[in-house]
């Protein structure tokens, strides 16, 4: 269903859905911007320059405050061990609080809070395994009998995202830092678990829709991407999983490096998918801004999911001796890749709006802007250590823009098919019109053929029955040779054959039953007249489609000769008509007991010589026996 | 027919003067029929369509029509009236037609004076003069009709001993032949025959009246 059908110059309304969204993620980008920056300014004491150490121990010894070196948060080249103590001293103005608190911003470790070498605030565990707090910023309250002016306070941090530097804290009034402590929750914590939700609802449906659309590669590219950010959440936003804080970094440096391929993997498809062929050019340039081919496209499917593993094997490879350390460099690299991922993204999505019969302003208005969100983000983290937050914007409106694009397509599709349906029906009436048209020009012309025929084998029946027999008349008329009797005899014969025509006309097609049976109204009259009894014996032989008019006259013909021979010569008392079926084959007989003849012997007379050439032009067989008991004919056809 | 009854009155309607006045010389020579009138067009036979008339021997092929209007107004006008159609060919469309009409049978033009007047004096004595043509004729047009789709069965269906008998006729096989076949009586045969002419009627009428309402020249109430 997917493919690629130029589209027409965008519409009015697709120009505004696409500012709309623009703005809509431009206007929640600086709003995100605006409250990250505004929650970090919380109304207390920033605390930024401490003394930091590392200790050797997963558990907390106070140390003296020489083992400090002073640093400013967030601390830059950080570090060679899990465990690290920031040290600051509350001020008297620290001390005069009603409910003395600190605000742990970064909110990535647990961070545990001890006075003068005692514990006094913190989430997870004192020692062990590093945990993962999910996240979450901590607003902690200090025992008042704890608080005084001077009182050292050790932030015992057990680091393992490599990047979450501890950032800058607070310590201050609770109520006070409150609202940046909700603000900073809602941001870093619950904002990213709806835009999970968002990933893991696109990347079911692209992986469920994917067998039932043409692009396959594009809906797995989709699918890979929307897992790969929900696999970017699920280790970021777990707390002290069960399988630990080292596999959990493992997850989400898969789940970044999985972003960082599918994304150009995602955008190859589309620009590829929905674009036509172009002439061929540099290889290197048709590679970042031409369509790819199918082939292409599959082998990059391919190349993209083994990246992944190799990416995989290679992290837990590193991860598997000082994880601390190595999630910093891991997290360099994949953050290097994304960088140049996404700036070849820019470049091709942006070649692919250029290009007549791309431009798609919906689709535009999402792609370009998660991919400088992208940027953005990860330059954010990787240069100035703060969050990233443009993601979230452009990840709530990515979707959305990519179903209105498809939708807009699919219209377009929808319409295109509608039209070319409607052409291929007016196609086809016109053509069954033609058809018809033909066909009834062919019948026309079938059954002027026939009526040709028809009219000529009349001709060729007047011509050899009632025409020959009326010049005999008129020429023994004209030599004076022929006596009433004879005149009214030949005109009688003259219309006998003319009502036999009639006849077999009329029996057409049908069968040779009702022939033989008109037959006998045409003769019975004249036996009667000679005194001569019919011995009628006629067998229902069903359809006779082998003998039609022309046969059927032929037969007529050849019965009327035989008994008019017989009336004349034979004297016969009787004559019987025999009819009967065996098989395929038809059997007449005429018999008489008149006086015979001998076939051989004496000329058999013109009569006869009719007989055999008639039964010749029909191929039947013939036969002709008599004798003294009288004569035979037997005339066997085909049904 | 031994008793002297008063002469049948035959009416003439025949266009060719030669067979006009062959007819009327048979007429005038049998015994018990006289001439009441001959016509050459249908308007003058339709002139000598009065009560009084027993036999009208018609032509079918007149100069200002067909003679089937003739019969049927005839058939009408005229009770007990006998129909006879003459034909020059007795081929089955014409004479077919003719008995859908109301003829009650036909005559071979030219045939000879004997033959003719025993075809007259069958039909006046109830007869039903049919051919092996004609009969093998209705019997495919009785079929046409059951088997058509649209109009499923006729209003008169033959009975199954008239389709047995039109079946032996249509062979060539004379009365008294099929009367021996079905062992009945030549007589039956002939009210069998007589049936089937007046079911063909019917079928014919309603036939008509069926054709007319589909083309809506009749409005039926509803």
């Amino acid at each position: 269903m997917l493919k690629s059908e130029p589209l027409g110059a965008p519409t009015k309304g697709a120009w505004i859905i696409a500012a709309t969204i623009v703005a809509l993620q431009l206007a929640l980008s600086v709003g995100l911007f605006w409250a990250n920056s505004i929650a970090e300014e919380a109304r207390g004491r920033h605390v930024v320059d401490v003394g930091a150490a590392e200790a050797s121990s997963q558990s907390y010894f106070q140390l003296p405050d020489a083992a400090f070196r002073p640093v400013r948060l967030p601390r830059e080249g950080c570090c060679s061990s899990d465990n690290l103590i920031f040290r600051t001293h509350l001020t008297a103005e620290d001390a005069a609080l009603t409910n003395p608190s600190v605000l742990i911003v970064s909110a990535y470790d647990n961070a545990l809070i001890y006075v003068d070498g005692e514990l006094a605030a913190g989430f997870g565990r004192t020692s062990g395994p590093p945990p993962n707090m999910g996240r979450r910023p901590q607003l902690l309250r200090l025992p008042h009998n704890m608080v005084h002016e001077g009182a050292v306070v050790d932030v015992a941090v057990q680091r393992i995202i490599g990047f979450g530097h501890l950032q800058p804290f607070y310590i201050g009034e609770y109520d006070a830092l409150y609202p940046s402590f909700r603000a900073l929750g809602f941001l870093r914590h619950d904002l990213p678990l709806f835009n999970a939700a968002i990933g893991a609802f696109v990347a079911a449906f692209c992986f469920c829709a994917a067998p039932l659309f043409g692009a396959r590669g594009l809906m797995l590219s989709l699918a890979t991407l929307g897992a790969s950010w929900v696999l970017q959440h699920i280790g970021l936003y777990q707390t002290d999983p069960l399988w630990g804080a080292v596999a959990n970094n493992g997850v989400y440096f898969l789940g970044f490096l999985g972003a960082c391929i599918c994304l150009p993997w995602f955008f190859i498809e589309w620009t590829s998918v929905f674009s036509r062929a172009r002439p061929k050019r540099t290889a290197w340039l048709a590679v970042a801004l031409d369509p790819w081919d199918a082939t292409a496209r599959r082998r990059l499917a391919i190349a993209s999911l083994a990246t992944l593993a190799i990416g995989a094997a290679l992290i837990s490879w590193r991860l598997s001796f000082n994880p601390a350390v190595a999630s910093q460099d891991i997290n360099r690299v994949i953050g290097w890749i994304g960088l140049l991922a996404m700036a070849f993204c820019l470049v091709r999505i942006v070649a692919f709006y250029l290009r007549p019969g791309s431009r798609d302003p919906i689709a535009a208005s999402a792609f370009v802007f998660v991919i400088l969100a992208a940027i953005a983000d990860i330059s954010m983290v990787r240069f100035f250590k703060t969050y990233g937050v443009f993601l979230g914007a452009a990840v709530t409106f990515f979707p959305l823009a990519l179903l209105l694009s498809l939708a807009f397509r699919a219209r377009g599709i929808f319409e295109a098919a509608t039209a070319t349906a409607e052409k291929l029906n007016v196609l086809v009436t016109d053509r069954e019109r033609e058809i018809l048209r033909s066909h009834e020009e062919i019948r026309r012309n079938e059954r002027a053929a026939m009526l040709l025929e028809e009219r000529s084998r009349i001709m060729r029946d007047m011509h050899d029955g009632i025409g020959g027999q009326l010049l005999g008349l008129i020429l023994q008329a004209r030599s004076r040779k022929l006596s009433d009797q004879s005149l009214v005899s030949g005109l009688e014969q003259s219309l006998d054959d003319l009502r036999l025509v009639v006849d077999s006309l009329e029996q057409g097609e049908g069968s040779l039953t009702g022939a033989l049976g008109a037959f006998r109204g045409r003769i019975e009259p004249r036996c009667e007249a000679a005194g001569v009894e019919l011995d009628w014996q006629i067998e229902d032989v069903g359809t006779t489609p082998n003998i039609g008019p022309d046969k059927t006259l032929q037969i007529y013909r050849i019965l009327l000769e035989a008994c008019t021979n017989a009336l004349k010569h034979g004297a016969p008392k009787r004559i019987g008509v025999l009819l009967k079926r065996d098989g395929d084959r038809i059997e007449i007989a005429l018999t008489d007991d008149g006086a015979g003849f001998a076939p051989g012997a004496v000329q058999p007379g013109r009569g006869l010589a009719n007989i055999r050439t008639r039964a010749q032009r029909i191929g039947a067989h013939l036969e002709i026996d008599s004798g003294a008991a009288g004569t035979g004919i037997l005339l066997a056809l085909g049904a | 027919m031994t008793q002297t009854p008063p002469r049948a009155r035959v009416a003439i309607v025949e266009d060719d003067a030669i067979l006009r006045e062959d007819l009327a010389r048979v007429v005038t020579q049998a015994e018990g029929l006289e001439v009441a009138g001959a016509a050459e067009t249908l308007a003058g036979g339709r002139a000598l369509l009065t009560p009084g008339l027993d036999v009208l021997l018609i032509d079918l092929a007149l100069p200002d029509g067909n003679g089937v209007d003739l019969i049927r107004e005839a058939r009408e006008r005229i009770a007990n009236i006998k129909i006879i159609v003459v034909s020059i060919f007795g081929d089955a469309r014409s004479v077919v037609r003719a008995i859908e009409a109301g003829a009650d049978g036909y005559l071979l033009k030219g045939a000879g004076e004997q033959q003719a007047e025993e075809a007259i004096r069958t039909v006046l004595g109830g007869g039903a003069p049919i051919s092996p043509a004609v009969a093998s004729h209705i019997l495919n047009r009785m079929r046409e009709r059951a088997t058509s789709t649209r109009d499923a069965a006729p209003d008169a269906p033959l009975t199954e001993k008239e389709t047995a008998v039109l079946i032996d006729l249509a062979k060539g096989f004379r009365y008294k032949e099929v009367a021996r076949l079905h062992g009945i009586s030549p007589h039956t045969v002939a009210d069998h025959v007589k049936s089937i002419y007046r079911k063909l009627a019917v079928n014919s009428r309603s036939e008509a009246v069926f054709e007319a309402v589909q083309a809506g020249l009749i409005k039926l109430k509803d």
